[in-house]
C-alpha cells in the first residue's frame, strides 16, 4: 500500500475500528426484511406466470376471494393508469410505466415468473392455497429468449410502443433493439488494415444474478387517510418511496419508508418489485401486508445482468501500441428497457489509449426477467471481451501481458470513449503494483498458468443529506439517508470523528428513515462513502464552527479568537486566553446560547473519479475433468483513499469472488419451454468458501482532489477484471483460449479435447 | 457555444451531433434543446449528463457565459 | 388438520410451541418464538442461513420439521454469547470485518462454532469445507476464514492451562 501523497496524516482516517452496527449482527439482533412485524400484519403471495410470453384474457379471483383468511386480492387492473415517464433513482434509468407492469402484469406476460395477482391472507398457508384458486386464462405467444433471435427478422415482438432509440431515420415499426449507442472516432478499418498484429473475436455471456442472500421482502400498511408506512430492506428507501408513490400515482410525503437493514444487494435492490403489491393489498384489506419473495421467485422475476454476444477487433503496431479497436456487442434487456448499453459502451476500451476506435452497444428485449444493475452495470460483460482479446494480442506481439496493457494505459488529461478528458486516475500506479507484487514473479505448478486483466468504472457522486447533530453531553450522531450494505455507518463515522478530532466511540451514525432526514440517492454506484460521506463532512465541518462560535460567545470573544484542537475549543485571545471548552461543555449550555447544536448538510456531490483495478489470477485445469481450480488471486485497486480499510479490503474480494463465479459456474439456463431451470442456489451455483483461496486485495491509494479525504469509491470495479482474469489463466496453464462463459468443467474439457 | 450531442441523443433526438447554442445555464440548455426536440427536456434527468468544458456538470444552474463547449452524454449510473 | 405439541429446550431453556406437522423448525423459531437471528435465505438447505445446532449437530432449521425437535436441545445464534459476552467466533469476526451486510452471518457464526467445538486446531481448508455450505456473497470469505482461524487460535490458548 502507498502512502497518500497529497494529504495530511490522518488520526481515524485509515484505521480499522468495529462498526458500530456490528454486535447487533453477530448476535442475531439486526432487524432484516421478513425479521419485522407489524401487528395485525396480512401475509401476501404472488401469483406468477407460468408462461415466458402470453397474453392475459381474463384472470377470475372470485374463489380465492372467497377463501376463508383471504383479506384481499390485488391485479394489474388495481394499479393507477400512469403516463410514461422515465425515472432515474439510482441506476439505469426507467420508465414507470414499465416498473408498474412489472410489479402486476397488466395485459401480457412477458417472462416466466411475471407477476400477474397477489393475495393477503391470515397466513402463508392460506395465501399460498389462494394462489391455487385463481384462474388465469392466457393466450400464449411466441417468445425469444436468444439475443440474435430477438433481433432476427420475424421474431416475437415483445412490445409494440419500442422503437429503436440511437438510430436516425427512426424506424418505422417496432423491434426488440430497444436502443443502439456508438461511440469512438477516427479511421477503424484503416488501422487496422495497417496494424502489425489484429485479434478477432467472438465473446458470450449468459445472464447472471446479483445472488444476495436475502430474498426481496416488505412489509406495507396503507391507511384510508392516504397515509402509509413501508418497511423494507432496499439499497435507497428514497428510490422506493418515489417509485412507489409514482407507481401509484400518489405524494410521495404520505409514504414514510422505513429502511431495515439489507441483506446484500449488489444493484439488486435499487428498484421496487412488491412495495406498490403490498400497498395495494394493504389499501384493500385495511391491515398491513407483508410480501415477501421465495429464492426460486428471486430468480425467476428479479433482474439478472445481461447476458451477451460481443465482436472485437484489436489492432497494434510492432511495438504494442494500440492502433485501432472495434466492439459491437448485444445486451440482454429483458422484459422492459434496462439502460445498460450505454455503461458497457463508456467501459468498454476506454481504460487505454486507442486513436482509432469504434464501439457499438445494442440493448436487446427478449423475454427474461427485465436485466437490472450488477455490480458496475454493463461494464464485467464487455470488459471480459476486450481484456480477452489483449491477451491474446500480447501473444500476438510477443510481449508480456503486463507490459503491453502498462504501454497503453490511459493516464489523466487522455480521452475517455465519450471523448472526455480523464481525471487523476490510477490505472497506471494499479499495473505497476500488480508489477511489483510477489505473485507477479511466483513459480507455477504443473497444470497452473498466470492471467492478468484491468478494468474500470466510472463511480457517482449525486444527492445525499446528512444530519450531525451534538447530545448535551458533546456525543454526536450522525444520521444519514444511504442504507449501510458493507460497513458504511462505520465509515461515515470516521469521517465525523476526524473532522471533530474526537474518539471513533463518541461518535454513533445510524441510517434515518425518509420522514426524518432529506433525500438520498441509492447505496450504489460506488457513491455512498464519496458523496453521503462529503455530506457527513461538511455538516461535521459546520457543526465544528457552530461549536467554536458558541465557546467565543460564552467567552465574549469573537470567533476570530477561537480555535478548534483536539476536539475542543482554544481560546487565543483576551481573558479567558489558553481556556478550552470542550464539546460537552459547550453542548450541555447550548439550550442557553441560542439552542441545540446541529448541522444538515444536503448536496449534489460532484467531483467523482473512476477506480481502476487489476486482477492477478492463478489457475490449475485439471486435464480429465476440465477442472478449474483457482490457486492465487490478488486484486489490485486504485479507491482513492481508504477510509476503513478492513471494508475497502472487503469490497475488493468480495466483488473479485463475484467475477470468478461469474467466469467459472453462473449461468441461467433455460429450458426450450422457455422457462428458467435452475431457480434456486443447488443448480445456479455461486462460489463457496472450498471453491476459493485467500484473496490479496492491493489497495493503491491515489487520492481524488476534489473529496475532503480523497475517497474514489471502491465497491464496482472489483467484479470488472475477474471474467477475462480468470479466461487468460486457463488459456496460460491449458492452452485453449475459451471466449463463452461460463468456463464449466464441460466447456473446459470440451476446449481440450477437441476430437471429442 | 458549441454543443456536442453524443449517441444515443444525437441520432434519437436531433438528427446532429453539432449544435450552436448560446444557453446561459444548463436549465436553459435543456429548454433549447427541447424548443429542437420535444420530449427531450423529460428524458433529460434521468438519462443525460452534461460536461462542460470537459467537466461534468450535475449542477444545472452553472453560468455558461465563459464556457466554450458543453457536451450531451449518456447518464450512466451503478449498481 | 390440528397442531402439534412439541417440548424442546432452545438455547437452554425449556420451550414449548404449537405447529402444524408440516411446519419447519426455521419457521418456528422465526414466527412462533421470535427468535429471528437464524434466516431464510432459499428454504431448501442451499444457502446455510438457517444454521442451528440440533442435539449437537449442525442443521440447515429449514429441512428440519418442527416436531422433529420434540424433546431435543435447539442451539441457535442467540445463545452463541453469554448474555454481552460474545463468543470468540463473534468478536474474531467483529474485529476482522468478516462481514458486511452481515444476513448470512449468523449462519456461519454457528456452523464455525461447531466447527471449533468439534476440531480446535482446524487447518485453512478444513474451514473452508465445514463452512462450504453456508454461502456469503459480499465477501468472497477471505476475512471469515480468517475470523474462524484467529477464534480457533485464541480459544486454544484460553483452553490451554496458564
Amino acid at each position: 500500500m502507498n502512502a497518500p501523497s497529497t494529504m495530511k496524516p490522518f488520526r481515524h482516517v485509515g484505521t480499522r475500528p468495529v462498526r458500530p452496527d456490528g454486535v447487533d449482527k453477530v448476535t442475531g439482533k439486526a432487524l432484516y426484511s421478513t425479521d419485522f412485524k407489524a401487528p395485525g400484519m396480512l401475509w401476501g403471495a404472488i401469483l406468477r406466470s407460468p408462461h415466458p410470453h402470453a397474453r392475459i384474457l381474463s384472470i377470475d379471483t372470485k374463489k380465492a376471494e372467497a377463501l376463508a383468511g383471504v383479506k384481499a386480492v390485488a391485479t394489474g387492473r388495481d394499479l393507477p393508469t400512469l403516463e410514461s415517464l422515465v425515472m432515474h433513482v439510482g441506476e439505469g434509468a426507467s420508465d414507470i410505466v414499465d416498473v408498474s407492469h412489472n410489479c402486476l402484469a397488466l395485459d401480457k406476460v412477458l417472462y416466466e415468473g411475471h407477476a400477474v395477482a397477489a393475495v393477503a391472507a391470515a397466513s402463508p398457508e392460506i395465501a399460498r392455497e389462494a394462489l391455487g384458486l385463481i384462474t388465469v386464462e392466457y393466450e400464449e405467444l411466441a417468445f425469444v429468449l436468444g439475443l440474435e433471435e430477438a433481433l432476427a427478422e420475424g421474431a416475437p415482438v415483445l412490445h409494440d410502443t419500442v422503437f429503436t432509440k440511437g438510430v436516425d431515420p427512426k424506424p418505422d415499426r417496432p423491434s426488440n433493439a430497444a436502443m443502439r449507442v456508438e461511440m469512438g472516432g477516427g479511421d477503424v478499418e484503416g488501422a487496422l488494415a495497417s496494424a502489425a498484429a489484429t485479434v478477432t473475436g467472438r465473446y458470450t455471456l449468459e445472464p447472471v444474478h446479483q445472488g444476495y442472500i436475502e430474498p426481496h421482502a416488505c412489509v406495507a400498511s396503507w391507511n384510508g387517510d392516504g397515509q402509509a408506512q413501508i418497511w423494507t430492506s432496499s439499497q435507497g428507501h428514497f428510490a422506493v418511496r418515489a417509485l412507489t408513490a409514482s407507481v401509484l400515482a400518489i405524494p410521495q410525503a404520505d409514504i414514510r419508508v422505513t429502511p431495515l437493514e439489507i441483506g446484500g444487494g449488489f444493484g439488486g435492490k435499487t428498484t421496487v418489485y412488491l412495495e406498490p403489491v403490498a400497498m395495494v393489498l394493504s389499501k384493500k384489506s385495511g391491515r398491513p401486508v407483508r410480501l415477501a419473495m421465495t429464492r426460486e421467485e428471486v430468480f425467476r422475476a428479479t433482474g439478472p445482468a445481461p447476458g451477451a454476444v460481443i465482436d472485437v477487433r484489436l489492432g497494434a503496431a510492432a511495438d504494442g501500441t494500440l492502433v485501432a479497436a472495434d466492439v459491437e456487442f448485444l445486451y440482454h434487456s429483458g422484459a422492459y428497457t434496462a439502460n445498460d448499453a450505454g455503461a458497457g459502451v463508456s467501459s468498454a476500451i476506454g481504460h487505454y489509449r486507442i486513436p482509432n476506435s469504434r464501439v457499438v452497444g445494442i440493448e436487446v428485449l427478449c423475454n427474461r426477467p427485465a436485466a437490472k444493475a450488477y455490480r458496475a452495470p454493463g461494464a464485467p460483460q464487455v470488459n471480459f471481451a476486450v481484456e480477452s482479446a489483449m491477451d491474446e494480442l500480447a501473444g500476438k506481439l510477443g510481449i508480456d501481458p503486463l507490459e503491453l496493457r502498462l504501454k497503453n494505459a490511459a493516464i489523466e488529461g487522455d480521452p475517455q470513449t465519450t471523448g472526455l478528458p480523464w481525471g487523476r486516475i490510477g490505472y497506471v500506479e494499479c499495473l505497476e503494483a500488480a508489477k511489483a507484487h510477489p505473485h507477479w514473479s511466483a513459480p507455477l505448478g504443473p497444470n497452473q498458468g498466470r492471467g492478468i486483466a484491468g478494468g474500470y468504472w466510472g463511480n457517482y457522486g449525486g444527492p445525499s443529506t446528512v444530519n450531525v447533530s451534538v447530545a448535551e453531553d458533546g456525543t454526536v450522531t450522525v444520521a444519514t439517508g444511504s442504507p449501510d450494505i458493507g460497513g458504511s455507518r462505520a465509515s461515515m463515522a470516521i469521517m465525523a470523528a476526524e473532522v471533530l478530532d474526537i474518539p471513533y466511540e463518541q461518535v454513533r451514525a445510524v441510517v434515518a428513515d425518509t420522514a426524518s432526514i432529506g433525500v438520498s440517492m441509492v447505496t450504489g454506484g460506488s457513491r455512498t462513502t464519496f458523496a453521503t460521506g462529503m455530506a457527513t463532512v461538511q455538516a461535521a465541518e459546520e457543526v465544528k464552527r457552530l461549536l467554536c462560535e458558541r465557546a467565543a460567545r460564552m467567552w465574549g470573544v469573537i470567533s476570530d479568537q477561537v480555535e478548534w484542537r483536539s476536539g475542543e475549543v482554544i481560546c487565543l485571545d483576551g481573558e479567558k486566553q489558553g481556556q478550552a471548552m470542550s464539546a460537552a461543555a459547550i453542548a450541555g449550555r447550548s439550550f442557553h446560547s441560542g439552542g441545540p447544536i446541529a448541522a444538515v448538510a444536503a448536496l449534489s456531490a460532484k467531483g467523482w473519479l473512476p477506480g481502476f483495478g487489476v486482477h492477478i489470477c492463478d489457475t490449475e485445469v485439471d486435464p480429465e475433468t476440465g477442472h478449474v481450480k483457482i490457486v492465487r488471486y490478488t486484486a489490485v485497486q486504485d479507491v482513492g483513499i481508504a477510509i476503513h480499510p478492513d471494508y475497502v479490503e472487503g469490497q475488493i474480494q468480495g466483488g473479485a469472488a463475484q467475477g470468478i463465479g461469474w467466469a467459472l459456474n453462473e449461468a441461467y439456463i433455460y429450458g426450450k419451454d422457455g422457462k428458467l431451470d435452475n431457480a434456486g442456489f443447488l443448480d445456479y451455483r455461486m462460489p463457496v468458501a472450498s471453491d476459493l483461496p485467500m484473496i490479496e486485495a492491493v489497495i493503491v491509494e491515489v487520492p481524488n482532489p476534489s473529496h475532503p479525504y480523497g475517497v474514489k469509491g471502491v465497491g464496482e470495479v472489483p467484479i470488472v477484471p475477474p471474467l477475462a482474469a480468470v479466461a487468460n489463466a486457463i488459456h496460460a496453464a491449458a492452452g485453449v483460449r475459451l471466449k463463452d462463459l461460463p468456463m464449466a468443467p464441460d466447456r473446459v474439457y470440451a476446449a481440450l479435447h477437441p476430437e471429442g | 457555444m458549441r454543443i456536442v450531442v453524443m449517441p444515443p441523443f444525437d441520432k434519437e433526438f436531433f438528427g446532429a451531433d453539432r449544435l450552436d447554442l448560446a444557453p446561459h445555464n444548463l436549465f436553459d440548455l435543456v429548454e433549447r434543446l427541447e424548443a429542437l426536440a420535444p420530449g427531450f427536456a423529460a428524458i433529460a434527468p434521468a438519462r443525460v449528463h452534461f460536461a462542460v468544458d470537459g467537466v461534468l456538470e450535475t449542477d444545472w444552474t452553472r453560468e455558461l457565459a465563459q464556457a466554450r463547449e458543453v457536451i450531451v452524454l449518456p447518464r450512466v449510473g451503478g449498481g | 388438520m390440528s397442531k402439534i405439541r412439541v417440548s424442546t429446550t432452545v438455547n437452554g431453556d425449556a420451550a414449548e410451541f404449537l405447529c402444524e406437522p408440516t411446519s419447519s423448525l426455521l419457521d418456528v423459531l422465526r414466527d412462533t418464538m421470535g427468535l429471528t437471528g437464524s434466516k431464510e435465505g432459499c428454504g431448501s438447505g442451499d444457502c446455510g442461513a438457517c444454521t442451528v445446532v440440533l442435539d449437537g449437530e449442525m442443521v440447515c432449521s429449514c429441512l428440519v420439521l418442527a416436531p422433529e425437535a420434540e424433546g431435543r436441545t435447539i442451539a441457535t445464534i442467540e445463545g452463541v454469547a453469554e448474555g454481552s459476552v460474545l463468543h470468540p467466533v463473534q468478536q474474531k469476526f467483529l474485529e476482522h470485518a468478516a462481514l458486511q451486510c452481515g444476513f448470512c452471518t449468523p449462519g456461519f457464526i454457528v456452523a464455525a462454532k461447531a466447527l471449533l467445538d468439534r476440531n480446535p486446531d482446524p487447518t485453512e481448508s478444513e474451514v473452508r469445507y465445514w463452512l462450504a455450505g453456508n454461502l456469503c456473497r459480499c465477501t468472497g470469505y477471505d476475512k471469515i476464514v480468517r475470523a474462524v482461524m484467529a477464534a480457533a487460535a485464541e480459544l486454544r490458548q484460553e483452553r490451554t492451562p496458564a
